[in-house]
């Protein structure tokens, strides 16, 4: 090969080309080869793989129980890896009671203890893989090993830690990441810290507030975001001292907590963070209230409905628009508000979430007629024709059709008039527009129409 | 003396031009060896990270997918409904309907129960005049806004930008499959370090052979026309090599149009997608790093290899020329748009590396290219030309730039192995040896013709007619997959 080059390198400058030339051509040679011949090795070594993993599923019961000894297996690398990666499966979806005897099995062979020391010995990704899968045991036993990969100096294995702490799902996991994040020892990124702390506060997220209480202000936020996300009736009262706190994101964590934990006195405590000075923190207390589908915070919904902000407008309207039974009255009270933007949004919502369109076809229930019918004209007062108009032109059912006709009619718009003029050529039938032009006739004229001159039924 | 200046001459070219070229594989090289590790690292770091635990956080960020349509009946339901498919724990899909002549609304409307309400639009960013916003009666997560056409994709874009109420949005072509966990893996390093990483772009595969079924990528097969398959290499190149390389080095210049994720506030704050611009993908990145780097701050551009995007490729010569010349002319406006930061110390490594390479390799490449072939043929009337070294540098050319290739097939092979068949592999390590011609020089004439349109100020898009997938999926991607829309990804 030597000998090759030197006669090349006789070429002179043109040599150095050469040389390129016989270098790109192993380059390709070598990569063909590798790519093939790695596609051959991986294709015998899954064929391998498989057959080992379906011998070791037809004798699963003799390893888990232990009839089958683990020096049968232990040392055999394939064997190993699949029972391992089997026992990590299954341990992490199992409930408590079938996790004992995989959790056993894993322990008497001796696997859980490589682990322990792979995690507290390796360095590097492999390290981290230990880590993560001892998080994956959800064993308490496993807590000592993942709370020192959180001293490490290295990024990514603390991060890693902190993913198998939340892995475990033990709230005593949860409180080694606490304490050195209250002490201000932990470098990971916010997003990750808050899943593991989800995970493992989830069980009993009282393990939260003690830390909260103390924690410095930069860390008091994240702290109460994972509180709102997992607050639970245990919790009741101790949360009502976050709805004074002094930080708003502390604050605003609190409402979310209060609409998932229902305390007895929820409804008050959100009805003071629904007029709080910062906008994010009203609009959780909206979301909140809405959570608890209490009538009772109607009122309250109807004055957030009036805010000052898009999105706690947006918000009122969709917790006001789940109130079903109370449309009517609720239309009434936001057009009494006056205030136009409460009684836009709350009709885009109404429109939106199909809320108007289930009065419409509750006209013909004879049960809800009477209510649909009172909660449809106020919302025709409120501006919402055109699904009126579209439902006059366009429903399937000519009583439904024939009931919009009358309320329309009864309505006392007669700049509607014009519109349904131009709607007679999109009516189906001849009867149809009939109705159409008798509604405009109403409007036109302006007086109430009488039960008898209503128009005759018109068939589907 | 004439003479001897002429021969002079040509071989001062003809070794301007070597060289030139070599650094340009020189560098390829350099990102394909970046690209492994990098890729090699990201798959580690995936395999930690856990995507179902991603999905069930309640913490995750909200994202909203923008969806330009333009004249998209055929392909809008369907892509539509895998949008909303996703794996993801929250999100809404926001499509405009960009004055489509076609039936691109009435399919939207029937498929979905759209209905017109008074939802509050408030045109934070200018767009053409909106005619009305409608949400679907099944699925509380649509939102169509149908608009005046507005010219531009960029338009449409920041129509679906005003109306979107998450704080990150994913601008997706109305003609892509995503993958069912594609949004939770381009959301991967954004979760993982939210205040770094403002944007993240997503790799496209060509979809063109594989079998799509109800918007869903059954099986990957590479496509049968050579036209295709070479458009397969290079995407491999481009998106495995090139902008994993490049993002490592928080360097990269382009977020395809097709799939990437930003933060929106940052989109606003840069004043939205440029109406006028060709390349609205890589003018907003760019706008991005500018705006970013103006104010000091420390952020993390991503590039996540494995959150897959298909889209369809040209099938027609045709249809290819257009697109590149149109990719061309995107490349020269934001280029000239940008010169301000181009060796300009203040924007760090993007305008000291990434944007002198972007001139030099990519904008000037075909002239360059042209210049090398026409005085090849000069040297060679004059007698002048040396024709060792014309062979050699040929030979060397076609083996490195071959080497490259076969790096992207071999950095596709180690990390995400998409394509199964042992045929498939075959095929595209052979296609890597077949580019160099004639398609490499097609490329160079159509990309001549690009820069030449855009220097006439013709920043026309043009107009193709495309399939749908369905049809794709019955034929077994035998029909004619057709080509881009004026909305096709870069």
């Amino acid at each position: 090969m030597r000998f090759a080059f030197d006669r090349i390198r006789e070429f002179g400058p043109a040599g150095i080309v050469l040389e390129a030339i016989l270098a790109s051509m192993v380059g390709i040679t070598l990569l063909v080869a590798f790519i093939l011949l790695r596609r051959a090795w991986r294709r015998r070594q899954f064929r391998r793989r498989e057959e080992r993993a379906l011998a070791i599923r037809g004798k699963w019961e003799g390893i888990v129980s232990g009839r089958i000894p683990a020096a049968n297996w232990r040392f055999h690398p394939i064997d190993r890896e699949i029972i391992q990666s089997i026992l990590l499966d299954a341990l992490e979806v199992s409930p408590p009671e079938q996790a004992a005897p995989l959790l056993r099995c894993l322990r008497n062979s001796g696997l859980f203890d490589t682990l322990v020391h792979e995690a507290r010995t390796l360095h590097g990704w492999r390290r981290n893989r230990a880590l993560l899968a001892l998080g994956r045991t959800r064993a308490p036993e496993a807590i000592a090993a993942l709370g020192e990969g959180l001293d490490s100096r290295d990024a990514h294995t603390r991060l890693d830690a902190v993913r198998a702490m939340g892995r475990t799902g033990l709230p005593e996991a949860a409180i080694p990441i606490l304490e050195r994040l209250v002490g201000g020892e932990l470098g990971v990124p916010v997003s990750p810290l808050q899943n593991a702390l989800l995970n493992a506060c989830r069980p009993r997220p009282a393990v939260l507030l003690p830390f909260l209480r103390r924690a410095p202000d930069e860390v008091r936020p994240l702290l109460a975001r994972v509180l709102g996300e997992i607050a639970n009736e245990e919790l009741g009262d101790e949360l009502l001292v976050l709805v004074h706190d002094k930080l708003a994101e502390v604050r605003a964590a609190a409402a979310r907590a209060l609409g998932r934990a229902k305390p007895r006195v929820a409804l008050s405590a959100l009805a003071t963070l629904g007029s709080d000075k910062e906008w994010f923190v009203r609009l959780r207390a909206v979301v909140a209230l809405g959570e608890l589908r209490d009538p009772l915070a109607i009122p309250m919904l109807i004055a957030t409905l009036c805010d000052s902000n898009r999105l706690v407008r947006l918000r009122s309207a969709a917790a006001l628009a789940q109130h079903e039974e109370h449309l009517a009255e609720i239309l009434e009270l936001v057009q009494r508000t006056g205030d136009r933007y409460a009684l836009h949004a709350l009709v885009s919502e109404l429109e939106r979430s199909g809320g108007l369109m289930k009065l419409i076809q509750s006209l013909i229930d004879p049960e809800r007629m009477e209510y649909s019918r009172a909660a449809l004209t106020s919302a025709l007062r409120a501006g919402t024709e055109r699904l009126l108009l579209d439902a006059l032109a366009h429903h399937a059912h000519w009583r439904v059709r024939l009931s919009v006709a009358r309320l329309l009619a009864n309505s006392g718009k007669s700049e509607l008039a014009s519109q349904i003029e131009s709607m007679l050529d999109e009516a189906g039938s001849s009867r149809q527009q009939r109705v159409m032009r008798w509604v405009v006739n109403q409007l036109r004229s302006g007086g109430p129409p009488e039960k008898d001159e209503a128009p005759e039924p018109v068939s589907a | 003396m004439a003479t001897s200046f002429i021969y002079d001459a040509l071989n001062g070219i003809n070794h301007t031009l070597f060289f030139y070229y070599l650094c340009t594989n020189l560098i390829y090289l350099f990102l394909l060896i970046v690209a492994i590790f990098s890729s090699t690292h990201h798959l580690r770091r995936l395999a930690s990270t856990r995507l179902e635990r991603l999905k069930a956080s309640p913490l995750a960020p909200p994202i909203s997918m923008l969806v330009p349509a333009h004249n998209e009946e055929k392909t809008i339901a369907v892509s539509v409904r895998s949008m909303l498919s996703l794996d993801y724990p929250e999100m809404e899909v926001v499509v405009v309907n960009d004055g489509s002549r076609d039936n691109t609304l009435a399919e939207l409307v029937r498929e979905f129960r759209l209905l017109r309400t008074d939802l509050l639009y408030v045109s934070e960013v200018p767009t053409a005049a909106v005619r009305g916003v409608y949400m679907s009666q099944i699925e509380p997560r649509l939102i169509v806004v149908d608009k005046e056409p507005g010219g531009s994709k960029a338009d449409a874009v920041n129509a679906a930008l005003n109306a979107a109420s998450c704080p990150f949005i994913c601008v997706v072509d109305a003609d892509a499959i995503l993958e069912r966990d594609s949004l939770l893996r381009i959301m991967a390093p954004i979760l993982t370090d939210p205040r770094r990483v403002v944007a993240a772009g997503g790799i496209v595969r060509v979809a063109n052979g594989s079998r799509i079924v109800e918007g869903e990528l059954r099986s990957v097969r590479l496509p049968s026309r050579p036209i295709e398959v070479l458009q397969v290499v290079e995407y491999l190149r481009a998106f495995l090599i090139g902008r994993e390389g490049w993002a490592h080095f928080n360097m990269l210049m382009i977020i395809s149009g097709a799939f990437g994720v930003f933060r929106r506030d940052l989109v606003r704050q840069a004043g939205g997608y440029r109406h006028d611009a060709i390349g609205e993908d890589f003018d907003m990145v760019a706008r991005l790093h500018r705006l970013l780097l103006d104010r000091k701050e420390d952020y993390h551009i991503s590039f996540v290899p494995d959150p897959v995007c298909w889209t369809q490729v040209p099938g027609d010569v045709k249809s290819l020329g257009s697109q590149r010349s149109r990719w061309q002319k995107g490349l020269m406006d934001v280029l000239w748009r940008n010169r301000g930061m181009l060796f300009n110390p203040r924007y760090g490594r993007v305008g000291l590396i990434a944007l002198p390479y972007l001139w030099i390799f990519e904008m000037l490449a075909p002239v360059i290219e042209i210049v090398g072939y026409s005085s090849i043929i000069l040297a060679a009337l004059l007698g002048v030309l040396n024709g060792d070294f014309f062979l050699q540098f040929l030979i060397f050319g076609y083996a490195f730039a071959t080497m490259i290739s076969i790096g992207s097939v071999l950095q596709e092979e180690i990390s995400y192995r998409r394509y199964n068949d042992w045929r498939d592999v075959v095929r595209l390590i052979l296609y890597c040896f077949l580019e160099h011609f004639p398609y490499r020089q097609l490329q160079m004439i159509w990309r001549l013709k690009g820069m030449w349109q855009f220097l006439r100020g013709d920043t026309s898009w043009g107009k193709m007619e495309r399939a749908g997938f369905e049809t794709q999926a019955e034929a077994g991607v035998k029909k004619d997959p057709a080509a881009q829309s004026g909305l096709a990804s870069r």
